[in-house]
């Protein structure tokens, strides 16, 4: 017995200074993601972002700092989509595995939470997974978020309807309330009132509903030239469904959430047409990338690795790790935080994600949300310009 | 002009809410169960509706039968073998029963059909009839009509046939309708399966107008729960006017005072209710009164 126990000793000892030496060329990342539970989808394709990422590097030869070359690990811990695990499990990458480069989990409540330990521990993190504007507003020097966040979902929806003909003058919103859409909302009021829309129509209706024909019968009342969602999945196919019922057409309808699923198609089919929706990224943009080379051949790599087209979690994790590593490059350090997060207050770089750059908060300015259109059952891009696969199309024809 | 439509929509909605309430009331009123799985129930109703639609092209409509039925065997065996076990047991038994098939169902259905929100849309989905400025989307009008039609043969059906009156003697008084040779454990499962077919039929109907998910059930067994209040127990008449009730109330606060407001408004008038005249609307004393 006390020779076994010698024996796991001097083993660990072993090990301790293998994994040590072996250490010094390596840079260690950690993230704590929604790997099961009720975010696993979304939390297994960040990670698969991370993982192209590491991969990609790791052929390349590593980050380089300085004049060496580093390969990437990654530590992950699965968090079961819960934001009070996903804390506890940061706090042990930080304390127990020494990792203070954090790359972000899925959902604003676990990057809420976790981003508190963090700061807390005076370790990094870059996130391209959440999109609440109350991350930004708790004074975080150490919290680094590429989505736009909730208030902007709207706002190139509204500038890219304002130059149309026939011109479009009122907006009505519409909005679940809940948190995240009811920022949303406001957003989208602030950004109509911007672009001299006229908000005729501005109330909130609650989450989970399944009955909206009173509010669409008033919407229809107010006969608005632009009718916004701000709600999930299940309200828009509400609000479609009904609108239809009830003949609301207005020259167009945008979502924040919704078209951008795969699943807005399946449950609405031909009504879906025409619809517009935000999408913090999608695969037809033409921006270069530092790691990849463009987004294009980010696609390109992704599907040749998960044999399926990446959506915006995947490539929001990508993107946020690529920055990460610029940011390091420039710093020229992997254990000085305090250089990395000057050179990521300093960033201002095109990624496969967009031109990112921060402000004083960490959070992104000026990325914008393209816009997306269902056209012949297909969520096409439309907006910006020269991103576009096809050109919107509007006013929406009145529902058949 | 908007109000009228707003009540139209108040009332054809509230169609549906007899449907669904009926069933509910009914079982309560005979059996003195208050089913906690009844909008479980309906959603079942709903995914066999979606199930044929889906893969062999069935009209929602034409579907009826094939949700009824089923659920109204499904009923009878639920009843007759396992809620007649405990059905002299305390409320709080029958409580915490019902409230555990619901979950059962409620997880079976997310297994098999997972959580997504899934609507029925036929061809004909978005067709309306206008009349001036008044929108009638026809599907809302086609499942008034068939909730109305529905509730009245019920009502024929417990006032004319031996069955039915057996149910309504059961109901008043249980040991003297023993004496003429009831069997009421029989007659509680005939009692719980109509009252399960017609939830399914109320389902299959609201996959037409509404997008629906397992965790609707909950929403549909409170509404079924009001009905039954408002109008008064186990009454067909009172359900659909409890019904109708709820209908424009609900549709009227959202307009008025705002959805999000709809819920606590429609709480309100129940609790009112139960205040002013505990019975409901219609209720007579006899059809609430508790039996052990």
């Amino acid at each position: 017995m006390k020779r076994a126990g010698l024996m796991i000793l001097v083993l660990s000892l072993i090990f301790l200074f293998v994994a040590q030496a072996f250490s010094a060329d390596v840079i260690r990342f950690g993230a704590a993601l929604s790997l099961t539970g009720k975010l696993a989808k979304e939390g297994n394709l960040v990670k698969n972002g991370y993982e192209l990422w590491k991969e990609t590097v790791n052929k390349k030869g590593g980050i380089r700092v300085g004049n060496k070359y580093y390969k990437v690990d990654i530590k992950y811990y699965d968090d079961e989509s819960d934001p009070n695990r996903a804390a506890k499990l940061v706090e042990k990458l930080i304390t127990e595995d020494g990792i203070k480069l954090i790359l972000g989990p899925y959902g604003s409540e676990s990057v809420f939470s976790t981003s508190a330990i963090t700061e807390k521990y005076g370790a990094l993190m870059v996130q391209g997974g959440a999109a609440a504007d109350k991350l930004y507003t708790r004074g975080f020097k150490n919290l680094f978020g590429i989505y736009t966040v909730a208030t902007e979902y709207m706002d190139d929806t509204l500038k890219m309807l304002r130059n149309k003909t026939p011109k479009p003058n009122t907006v009505a919103i519409v909005y679940s309330n809940d948190l995240f859409s009811t920022q949303v909302a406001q957003g989208a009021y602030a950004s109509a009132q911007k672009y001299g829309y006229k908000v005729v129509y501005y109330k909130d209706y609650p989450k989970g509903t399944q009955d909206l024909s009173t509010v669409i019968v008033e919407i229809k009342a107010k006969n608005p030239d632009i009718l916004i969602g701000c709600g999930h999945f299940q309200d828009t196919v509400v609000i479609v469904k009904q609108s239809k019922d009830y003949k609301l057409n207005p020259k167009a309808i945008a979502f924040s959430v919704g078209p951008t699923l795969p699943d807005f198609i399946t449950a609405l089919k031909g009504d879906a047409e025409y619809i517009f929706g935000s999408a913090q990224w999608t695969p037809t943009l033409k921006y270069k990338d530092p790691v990849f080379g463009s987004n294009a051949n980010f696609v390109k790599a992704f599907k040749a690795k998960f044999g399926v087209e990446p959506n915006y979690h995947a490539a929001g994790g990508a993107a946020a790790a690529v920055i990460f590593q610029r940011a390091i490059e420039k710093a020229g350090s992997f254990t000085d935080i305090n250089r990395i997060r000057q050179a990521l207050a300093s960033f201002n770089e095109e990624t496969l994600f967009g031109k990112i750059r921060f402000d004083a908060t960490g959070k992104v300015v000026g990325k914008g949300m393209p816009v997306i259109q269902i056209l012949r059952g297909q969520q096409k891009t439309v907006y910006p310009e020269a991103a576009a696969e096809a050109k919107p199309v509007y006013p929406k024809p009145a529902w058949r | 002009m908007i109000i009228l439509q707003i009540l139209l929509n108040g009332i054809l909605l509230g169609g549906f809410y007899a449907l669904i309430g009926v069933g509910f009331s009914l079982v309560w009123g005979v059996t003195n169960i208050i089913n906690l799985a009844h909008g479980a129930i309906a959603l079942l109703g709903a995914y066999i509706t979606l199930f044929l639609f889906q893969h062999y092209g069935f009209d929602p409509f034409l579907s009826l039968p094939f949700s009824f039925i089923p659920l109204f065997i499904f009923g009878y065996i639920l009843q007759r073998f396992l809620l007649n076990l405990v059905v002299k047991a305390q409320i709080f038994m029958l409580l915490i029963l019902t409230f555990g098939i619901e979950i059962f169902l409620v997880n079976f259905m997310t297994t098999f059909f997972s959580a997504d929100f899934r609507s029925v849309t036929p061809d004909y989905a978005g067709e309306s009839l206008i009349v001036g400025n008044i929108v009638i989307p026809y599907i809302r009008l086609g499942v008034f009509a068939i909730c109305v039609l529905i509730t009245l043969l019920l009502s024929l059906f417990l006032n004319k046939t031996w069955t039915g009156k057996a149910i309504k003697a059961t109901s008043l008084d249980i040991d003297a309708a023993m004496m003429v040779g009831i069997n009421p454990a029989k007659i509680f499962a005939i009692t719980f399966a109509i009252a399960s077919g017609l939830a399914g039929v109320a389902g299959s109907l609201f996959s037409l107008t509404q997008a629906f998910s397992p965790s609707v059930a909950g929403a549909l067994t409170l509404r079924a729960f009001i009905v039954s209040i408002l109008g008064g127990l186990g009454r067909v008449e009172g359900a659909l006017l409890g019904g109708i009730i709820l209908g424009i109330v609900e549709t009227l606060s959202s307009y008025i005072i705002g959805e999000s407001y709809k819920n606590a408004i429609t709480l309100a008038i129940m609790v009112l209710v139960l205040v002013i005249k505990p019975t409901g609307i219609l209720g007579k004393k006899y059809f609430a009164e508790v039996k052990h």
